[in-house]
C-alpha cells in the first residue's frame, strides 16, 4: 500500500501547527488516526482527495506536503 | 485496538473455531452413515454461522451511531476489498481441491455422498471467513506500535 517514491512532511508541518496531535489532523482530514501514522511513516499512499484534505488542513499545497522522486532522477 | 482490527480478529478466531463444526458434522456422518437428520443438522450449521458472519457487522454499525469519530476510512476500505480478493482467490481453490480430492479417493466411476455437498459449501464458508480476517491482520500489520502523538 506503501509507495517507495512518495514522501511527506506531515510530522514536521504538525509540530509547526501548534503541536498539532495525529488525532487532531486526522479529524480535520475526515479519517482515523492509524491512517495518518500509515501516512507519515510512508506505509500508506493517500488518495488524491485525502492528499488535498491534508495539504488544505495545513493551509499550503500539496507539493509542499507530499513529495514525489523519480527513480531515474 | 482499532475497531475494525479487532473485527478482523474475531473473523480469524471465528473462521478458525467454525473448522470444528464441519469437522464435528463429518465425524458424525462417519460414524453413523445415512442417518436422516444429518443434512438438518448441517443445514442449521451453515444457518446459524451465516447469520453469525452477517448480523455482527450490522450491529457494530448500529453500536456505532451517534458517534461522529472516523472509524472506517479509505484504507480500511482498501484493506478490506484486498481481504476479500484473497479470500475469493482462496475459496475457489479450495474448491478446486474439494473436487481433485473427491476425484482421487473415489476414482472416475465412484459415487459420493449427497452430504458432503453442503459439507463442501460449508468448509468454503468457514475458509473465507478464516483467510479474509488473516488477510486483514496482514495488511493493518504493526501499525499500533511505535505510535507517537
Amino acid at each position: 500500500m506503501g509507495n517507495n517514491n512518495l514522501s511527506n512532511q506531515i510530522r514536521r508541518l504538525r509540530f509547526e501547527n501548534d503541536q498539532m496531535t495525529q488525532q487532531e489532523l486526522a479529524d480535520k482530514a475526515g479519517v482515523t488516526r492509524q491512517t495518518i501514522i500509515a501516512i507519515e511513516s510512508g506505509k500508506y499512499a493517500p488518495s488524491l482527495p485525502l492528499a488535498f484534505k491534508i495539504a488544505q488542513t495545513f493551509g499550503i499545497s500539496i507539493e509542499d506536503v507530499f513529495q514525489y522522486e523519480n527513480e531515474q532522477s | 485496538m482499532k475497531q475494525t482490527k479487532e473485527v478482523s480478529w474475531f473473523y480469524f478466531f471465528l473462521g478458525l473455531a467454525c473448522f470444528l463444526i464441519p469437522g464435528s458434522v463429518a465425524v458424525f456422518i462417519a460414524y453413523d452413515r445415512g442417518i436422516s437428520f444429518a443434512p438438518v443438522l448441517m443445514f442449521t450449521a451453515i444457518v446459524i454461522w451465516g447469520g453469525l458472519f452477517w448480523l455482527f457487522p450490522f450491529t457494530f454499525g448500529r453500536l456505532g451511531k451517534g458517534k461522529k469519530k472516523v472509524t472506517f476510512d479509505e484504507r480500511d476500505q482498501l484493506i478490506h476489498k484486498r481481504s476479500v480478493m484473497a479470500a475469493y482467490v482462496v475459496l475457489w481453490l479450495y474448491f478446486v481441491a474439494a473436487c481433485v480430492t473427491a476425484w482421487c479417493i473415489v476414482g472416475p466411476h465412484g459415487s459420493i455422498s449427497v452430504n458432503v455437498m453442503p459439507l463442501t459449501l460449508l468448509g468454503g464458508l468457514v475458509i473465507f471467513t478464516f483467510v479474509q480476517g488473516l488477510a486483514s491482520m496482514i495488511q493493518y500489520g504493526r501499525t499500533d506500535k511505535g505510535e507517537k502523538s
